[in-house]
């Protein structure tokens, strides 16, 4: 409870606290309102051969995005190499099929820029839910939209397209998972400084003499921990409302008949609607919740005993790096399954305690197919298991280290304290 | 009230504690001695619970030893420690708290005990704004707020003032006429003589000397006695003659000495007083008991020949 209180109550919690989302927040805004002036042009064909889209796509042209119609059929490979097609850098594929399997594909040349690929998909999406709506159904687009199903509109390359590793959804996933990881890093090194602190200031001989080292070294970790999980809930609430703040005020909806009526029109509101109907934020911050905490606990047990072990706080640093690299090895792990999301390594990964929190959470939002969702429950199970496994060990090296003073820490320093019950 | 039996804790192959065994008695001052480490230290953290000894028993109350004990056990350790930031008043009621204390009774303990060491008004104060001799006191206070049934000092006095050294030592014997128990571990002898009723001596991880500090004092004294008085050096020498030894003197002025003298075969101290009656004229005469510095030292020295 005292680091609870203390972590609550100093400035730097607060700052980061509500600064932290407002950064984001704002650079959400400037890149989604300023980013889209300097775009890439794309020139699109549409293969409509059933004529779905009756040659338009949105009610205000964009002046990125030059769209044209074909209502024959092309193949990938005539469009790849035909040089009546060079002009075009897309080639989105709409057949009659959309209308019941709900399923498109754009085939690019050059990758598309983040934006460019927003905008596509918003563009096309929304005149897809159109016709979808109108053909149906008698209920207005904006009607359709709150019980509609998600559009599967995957971007391949044209020279490549089976390949689906560009998966946008993968980013939100890596996104997600490098929050965890930069609050893991933030919180535990706030474990460990404290704990250095403490040996530091001696007061640890007060605290061992009341309370076991085991119970010392958990509310420590949990009382950092619940100050990380209330930052990161509060951030969740900040951009959540600003996001929605946004989708109100800055980026309405433009096919709402009635935000047309009044005027609210914005030809950059792709991201919103990206943040808000493509990614499923419900299962996402669950399994957020559920990967930050029991992550948390497996690097936050690391961090408390190396802070117990260390003979003073700078001692601490030098070891301090194979757990930074560790955690950087992380991160690139979640790339690496963005990547190649059905390699095996991704797998073994997504099992492997130190990278699970963010590759699976890329997993998650990339989607697992059929029948390998348990995969994200062996993870977590895998996860949850380790942290016992290295909270008990941690505990051993805190209890065993945390009355040796002044000394200069040697790996056969810890074998040692890991030996002694 | 504490019973420790044959304690043993080894560090890899060396020992600090070797098959210790000594009892406090409630309401008395114990003294733990020993040079730099013997293992008093190793002894103190197992008898807090902070390390657990390889073998050997500790009895509190009769009961072995349990976490639960330490909410009666207070403990000021030689290295102070406290949370900088922290009020005193915070850090009284985090660690209060911690011996399962509550709010209402911190309060009134806190209260109390800064108004008998005159410092009310550091009540709201952080640590890091007191002296070292203010923090020194404020560890005290903390170490007692719970009123602990037996009291563990490590070096109490190191830190202090005379003047606060002084108010320890006061309150150390008001807290042993309440009947609580203390613990003492020093290496300032003249303390242990004035205030420790017992007293136990560790030397190279092993129990060397323990019992009452006259007691001690008494095993090692070496039949000495000195003799103040006035008048004429010659005439004291001459009137011992050949039934006592004139081992030392020190010259006061004004023809006063002190005399140093020792027994020759079955003269006792009435007949070395008897002699010099009319000799000189005598102003106070003792028997010289060995200081507790000179036990310690002695029996430290002959145990490390010995070995």
């Amino acid at each position: 409870m005292r680091e609870l209180r203390e972590r609550l109550g100093s400035r730097s919690f607060i700052l980061m606290a509500i600064l932290g989302p407002m950064v984001v927040l704002t650079f959400t805004f400037l890149i989604f309102q300023f980013g889209g002036k300097d775009q890439q042009k794309w020139h699109v064909l549409i293969v409509d051969p059933a004529n779905i889209m009756e040659h338009k796509i949105m009610s205000a042209e964009d002046p990125n995005i030059q769209y044209s119609f074909a209502t024959n059929y092309i193949e990938i490979e005539q469009f790849a190499n035909d040089k009546r097609f060079a002009d075009f850098d897309a080639m989105v594929e709409v057949n009659e099929k959309i209308l019941s399997n709900k399923s498109s594909f754009l085939f690019y040349r050059e990758k598309p820029s983040f934006t460019m690929s927003v905008n596509i998909r918003y563009q096309v999406e929304r005149r897809l839910e159109e016709v979808l709506a109108k053909q149906f159904t008698k209920l207005s687009v904006a009607e359709f939209r709150k019980i509609k199903q998600p559009l599967n509109f995957a971007f391949r390359n044209v020279y490549d397209p089976k390949d689906v590793k560009s998966d946008m959804a993968g980013w939100v996933g890596l996104f997600f998972g490098a929050v965890i990881f930069v609050f893991i890093f933030l919180f535990g090194m706030t474990i460990l400084r404290s704990v250095s602190r403490e040996k530091t200031n001696r007061v640890v001989e007060i605290l061992l003499a009341t309370v076991k080292p085991r119970s010392l070294m958990l509310g420590k970790i949990l009382g950092i921990g619940i100050s990380a999980f209330l930052q990161v809930f509060l951030w969740c609430l900040i951009i959540g409302l600003g996001l929605y703040f946004m989708r109100e005020t800055i980026f309405v909806d433009i096919y709402d008949a009635s935000n047309q009526a009044a005027g609210q029109v914005s030809d950059y509101n792709q991201f919103v609607e990206l943040v808000f109907d493509r990614v499923q934020f419900g299962v996402m911050l669950f399994y957020f919740s559920l990967f930050f905490a029991c992550g948390y606990l497996f690097y936050g047990a690391f961090f408390a005993a190396l802070g117990a072990v260390s003979g003073s706080e700078s001692d601490g640093q030098q070891f301090l790096i194979p757990l930074i690299l560790i955690l950087c090895f992380a991160l690139y792990a979640g790339y690496f399954a963005l990547e190649n999301p059905d390699s095996p390594w991704t797998t073994f990964l997504m099992y492997f305690p130190f990278t699970a929190p963010v590759v699976a959470m890329v997993k998650l939002a990339m989607g697992f197919a059929d029948g390998d969702a348990y995969q994200l429950f062996v993870s977590l199970f895998l996860l949850l298991v380790s942290s016992v496994g290295v909270i008990a060990i941690a505990a051993r090296l805190f209890k065993n280290g945390l009355l040796q003073f002044g000394h200069t820490l040697r790996f056969k320093n810890i074998i040692l304290w890991l030996k002694v019950k | 009230m504490l019973e420790i039996q044959e304690l043993t804790k080894r560090y890899q192959r060396k020992a600090a504690i070797d098959q210790v065994s000594f009892s406090l008695r409630k309401g008395e001052i114990f003294g733990l001695l020993g040079p730099n480490g013997a293992g008093k230290t190793t002894l103190i953290r197992i008898i807090n619970k902070i390390i657990e000894p390889d073998s050997g028993t500790i009895r509190f109350n009769g009961d072995l030893l349990q976490q639960k004990h330490l909410a009666h056990i207070g403990y000021l350790p030689e290295e102070r420690g406290l949370y900088k930031q922290m009020t005193v008043e915070a850090h009284a009621h985090f660690l209060g708290a911690l011996r399962g204390m509550s709010k209402s009774e911190i309060n009134t303990s806190l209260d109390y005990w800064l108004k008998k060491f005159n410092c009310a008004d550091w009540r709201k104060r952080r640590i890091q704004e007191l002296s070292k001799g203010m923090a020194q006191k404020v560890q005290f206070i903390f170490a007692v707020l719970h009123e602990p049934d037996l009291l563990i000092l490590d070096e109490p006095f190191s830190g202090f003032d005379p003047v606060n050294v002084e108010l320890i030592k006061a309150e150390m014997q008001e807290m042993k006429a309440k009947g609580k128990t203390i613990l003492i571990s020093t290496h300032n002898m003249r303390s242990v003589e004035e205030i420790c009723d017992r007293v136990v001596l560790i030397h190279q991880s092993k129990k060397v000397l323990e019992g009452r500090v006259s007691e001690i004092q008494d095993q090692q004294k070496t039949g000495e006695y000195a003799v103040k008085f006035r008048g004429n050096m010659i005439a004291f020498v001459n009137a011992l003659w050949i039934g006592f030894e004139l081992i030392d003197k020190e010259i006061l002025g004004d023809d006063r000495f002190i005399a140093h003298v020792k027994m020759r075969g079955d003269n006792s101290f009435e007949d070395l007083l008897k002699t010099l009656m009319g000799q000189v004229k005598i102003e106070a005469a003792w028997e010289v008991l060995p200081s507790m510095n000179e036990v310690f030292i002695a029996t430290v020295t002959t145990d490390s020949d010995e070995k």
